[in-house]
């Protein structure tokens, strides 16, 4: 087993051949068969591509949007859409380029706009806590810290690390995956990933130290 | 030769020196990362003869993959709860209902300023009376300013006194004679006005009006109190 299929990546045969299918029902005019069809492939990619777009947006409503966006963009240009290159590849290049122009956009927005301070407790409305029976609100508060810094040290990564890093880590892509997603070469794809964990490795010094990890690391003075 | 002894002692030492720190260094961050990288890049394990013989490297590797562990997991666990299952099928249903969409011809919704039509032959009709009437305006007043039709519309009032006080200042009458309204005697009555002042004739069609007044129902005689 790959560490893409350990990670839950859809098999490429059945994408490949639901997009081949999906297309030619276009061509025929059975539209109504060919979202049907698509719909499989929507259910297969949704919750990654969610995964994928919450780590460049980091919020819920635009990731929504966005997925939404790539799944109706990959589903109305798919005539274009060569088999040989794989369904997830060509469609996560899409939802990545969708959400790179978000960030642009929101940078460009964020200029003129004071963004609304967040609550103490990292929420933005009473309504986004929802009670349950999981950790205890500690183990919850540290948690949060934790990925607060982590999102804020995976912020401070620039484009292309921050991209190969996710893809790398969080996906479970190989070097040749990332390649193909992001157009980088392999060779490239292995130096941002080493530049991206050391660099982490710097901004999370606290946490690392935290584990006992650490060795002749370089700390950062404030 | 001191030089050469002192290059040979320094050069072997330096080589020795090198090459048992070379065996004996730890492996630090920068190396576990690369390590990592290569393997995660080509979907290997790890592979270092250091690291497979140190007993120290290997312990801190094993806490650097479990840091980077521990981040894979935060990051997942934060976008899983971020898109719990109900939110995914919302999206889901937005998704199909967005194709489904698609296929239909865009619905152009009309401007209200719009919602009648401009152009009728109502409208055509009406265009054509105000063009008329305009017309008839300016025709109606060029014809004023050429030609005086003020005295077409004087009343013409022949009375008696007047005609005999004309006999007697004037002679015989040569023709009917223009009184202004204004001029006219205020013993004039009304029947005189109307019907040329001849008390005959004045009594006969006063008795005829009357007739016609009494067989004329009144109002009040049909409509009664409701």
């Amino acid at each position: 087993m790959t560490r893409a299929q350990a990670a839950g990546l859809p098999t490429r045969e059945a994408d490949s051949a639901a997009a081949s299918a999906v297309k030619a029902l276009q061509a025929e005019g059975r539209h109504a068969d060919a979202r049907e069809r698509y719909a499989e492939l929507v259910a297969r990619h949704q919750r990654r591509a969610a995964r994928i777009a919450f780590h460049y947006l980091r919020d819920a409503a635009e990731v929504d949007e966005s997925v939404q966006d790539a799944l109706v963009k990959a589903y109305s240009h798919l005539s274009s859409f060569r088999e040989e290159l794989p369904f997830e590849v060509w469609f996560t290049r899409i939802l990545i380029n969708g959400c790179l122009d978000r960030i642009k956009a929101r940078t460009r927005r964020e200029r003129w706009l004071v963004p609304m301070p967040e609550s103490p407790h990292g929420q933005r409305d009473f309504t986004e806590r929802v009670a349950g029976t999981g950790p205890s609100p500690e183990d919850q508060l540290l948690g949060r810290e934790r990925r607060q810094k982590l999102a804020a040290a995976l912020a401070r990564l620039p484009e292309r690390q921050r991209s190969v890093f996710m893809l790398s880590h969080y996906e479970g892509c190989t070097s040749r995956e990332v390649s193909a997603l992001t157009g980088l070469n392999e060779s490239t794809v292995r130096v941002h990933l080493f530049r991206a964990i050391r660099r982490l490795r710097t901004l999370l010094a606290d946490d690392a130290a935290s584990i006992g990890v650490g060795g002749e690391r370089r700390r950062v003075t404030s | 030769m001191p030089p050469a002894l002192a290059w040979g002692e320094n050069g072997a030492v330096s080589l020795l020196s090198r090459y048992g720190a070379g065996r004996l260094r730890h492996l630090d961050d920068s190396r576990f990362a690369d390590l990592w990288s290569r393997a995660v890049a080509n979907g290997e394990s790890v592979s270092d003869p250091h690291l497979s013989t140190c007993a120290q490297c290997q312990s801190r590797y094993a806490a650097f993959t479990d840091w980077l562990e521990r981040i894979h997991d935060d990051a997942r666990d934060e976008a899983e709860d971020a898109f719990p299952p109900d939110r995914l099928a919302a999206q889901q249903a937005q998704v199909m209902r967005r194709l489904e969409a698609l296929e239909r011809p865009a619905r152009v919704i009309m401007f209200p300023r719009f919602g009648r039509p401009v152009t009728s032959t109502q409208g055509h009709a009406q265009r054509w009376i105000a063009a008329a009437a305009a017309a008839g305006l300016v025709i109606g007043l060029a014809a004023g300013q050429f030609f005086d039709v003020r005295h077409i519309f004087t009343p013409v009032v022949r009375t008696p006194q007047l005609q005999s006080a004309r006999a007697v200042t004037q002679g015989p009458p040569s023709g009917p004679q223009i009184v202004p309204a204004s001029a006219s005697n205020s013993a004039v009555s009304d029947e005189t006005l109307f019907f040329g002042g001849d008390p005959a004739r004045t009594s006969g069609h006063l008795q005829m009006l009357r007739a016609i007044d009494d067989i004329t129902p009144r109002a009040r005689d049909i409509d009664g109190p409701r």
